[in-house]
């Protein structure tokens, strides 16, 4: 069967410094509700999004993470207001957002389509 | 930070392992906060302010930084500005300070401890109560997380050992704790109706336990959290007239539930609050009572940005005295029967108009005045039974 979503769909990426490796979805969320930042033994990932109401993060919530982006939302406020954690940083465009996990050692995040930057790798999450 | 404290540090850091080294402190430090301003009207009574005649004495201010100093360890602490009527009178207050060390952190699960100042985790609104872009309303459901005596189990100085478990299932998390609570004036408005010559302060630790699950996808989340607390009065033995050295008992528990769709939240939850008094004398003999609280909340999300909530909840002073006039009988009619009990409608809607700003307005009937502040209707002011709350936000966040 094919699945079209796949050709256009929104995909997690990483910086190079981060192995390849396929994420569960649970793993992808975990990353992104910022509850693990681990990345193997001594790698600290560092997590940037879009806007809540960007369509790319919508759709990266929902399809991707499972999540919606109210949720979050919620799960970032509560462990940033009570001092238990610190928020993803934001970035206003996908453009910024590719050119960030580029250059930023251990980044994480996420564009639609297959990026054509050689600094970063696409993660597959199943 | 001190010379003294350095070294510690650096053995700290040593036993921690080096931090990336590429990475400079001011790139770990992030800075955030918000502001709200409310106006607050109802038709009798007091709250918030000189409500009858419209207040504007709602603020909240609170500006927080944290630092993660290494994988293992963050730094974070919250200054909170606060005025809430006679409640709280604009002082400001270190609202968490503390140290969250990881001892192991994997994708099966974390385990960890935090030390200093930390808010408690009760329910599902305690630990951020006062940041109003992360609650359902412009006041949360106040049978359950009481405005009047909000400081009861706000937060404690101490440490708490939190551990998480992700399976495919669902996760799982369990929060132990020990530490002083942090006090102030209202629980003795509270619990003894009025401000007495003398201090209450903690006798001995509280402790705190809190239990969730939530399934994968955070659909479902499922909670029992409590905490038990002790608070023993030291009178101002100068004073002509005050209370004996009597205590205070508490245990105070909450089971959680919530349900989630893209469009919809439900919410419930129940609170429990066995109280005992004793050793104060005359005017406040010795007494059992047990305070009960319980809502059920929709929330509908009409476009991401637009959101209606409606709610109901009971609350009760004590269980065995549902219609309050034990209450006014054992305080010889200072506080009307009313004051036993709380039957409260409300319903709000929330606009995010941006990143930064919400505006939000509610609707509240009122039937019952359980959840008022006797330090802002002090006996024997009368109390009407039924009233209006009518109050409209605005909250700006970074």
């Amino acid at each position: 069967m094919l699945i079209p979503q796949a050709l256009v769909g929104q995909e997690l990426i990483a910086n190079k410094d981060l192995a390849d490796k396929v994420l569960s979805r649970n793993e992808a969320r975990l990353f992104f509700t910022l509850r693990l930042q681990r990345w193997g033994d001594d790698q600290t990932v560092k997590v940037f999004v879009l806007p809540d109401d960007h369509p790319v993060h919508r759709e990266f919530s929902k399809t991707v993470l499972g999540l919606f982006p109210y949720q979050l939302r919620r799960v970032w406020d509560r462990q940033l207001f009570s001092g238990t954690g610190q928020a993803p940083i934001i970035v206003s465009s996908e453009q910024e957002m590719l050119q960030r996990v580029a250059s930023t050692p251990n980044a994480i995040g996420y564009v639609e389509g297959v990026p054509g930057d050689s600094r970063v790798r696409v993660l597959e999450v199943r | 930070m001190s010379v003294r404290a350095i070294p510690i540090v650096a053995l700290l850091l040593g036993w921690l392992g080096s931090a990336d080294a590429a990475e400079s402190y001011w790139e770990r430090i992030q800075i955030h906060g918000f502001a709200s301003q409310a106006l607050v009207y109802t038709s009798d009574n007091r709250w918030f302010g000189d409500s009858p005649d419209t207040s504007f004495d709602f603020t909240e201010i609170g500006l927080n930084a944290s630092l993660r100093l290494h994988p293992r360890l963050l730094f974070s602490g919250q200054a909170l500005f606060r005025r809430a009527g006679e409640m709280s009178d604009g002082d400001i207050a270190l609202d968490y300070g503390l140290a969250d060390i990881s001892l192991h952190s994997s994708a099966e699960g974390r385990l960890g401890v935090r030390l200093g100042r930390i808010k408690n985790p009760l329910g599902l609104y305690n630990e951020t109560r006062d940041v109003p872009f992360t609650h359902p309303g412009i006041f949360l459901p106040q049978v359950v997380y009481f405005d009047r005596v909000r400081n009861l189990v706000l937060s404690m100085d101490g440490a708490m050992l939190y551990s998480e478990l992700y399976r495919p299932f669902g996760n799982l998390s369990l929060t132990l704790g020990a530490g002083k609570p942090v006090l102030d004036k209202n629980v003795e408005w509270a619990y003894l109706n009025g401000d007495f010559p003398g201090k209450m302060k903690p006798d001995g630790n509280s402790w705190l336990a809190s239990l969730w699950y939530t399934t994968a996808s955070e659909r479902l989340k499922l909670g029992l959290s409590g905490a038990t607390l002790s608070i023993e009065f030291d009178p101002d033995r100068r004073a002509p007239l005050t209370l004996d050295a009597g205590g205070l008992e508490f245990v105070y528990w909450i089971a959680s539930a919530q349900y989630n769709t893209e469009q919809w939240t439900l919410t419930a939850e129940y609170a429990r609050e066995p109280i005992q008094w004793r050793g104060f004398g005359y005017p406040i003999p010795d007494r059992d009572a047990t305070g009960e609280g319980y809502y059920l909340q929709g929330t509908y999300r009409l476009r991401p940005d637009l959101e209606l909530m409606l709610r109901y909840e009971e609350g009760y002073a004590d269980v065995d005295d549902r219609d309050g006039r034990g209450l006014e009988r054992e305080t010889g009619g200072l506080l009307p029967a009313n004051a036993g009990f709380s039957k409260i409608l409300t319903a709000g809607l929330r606009w995010d108009i941006n990143a930064h700003w919400m505006l939000r307005a509610e609707y509240a009937y009122n039937n019952g005045t359980f959840i008022l502040s006797t330090r802002e209707n002090p006996p024997p002011d009368d109390r009407a039974r039924y009233w209006h709350l009518l109050s409209v936000q605005a909250a700006f966040r970074f």
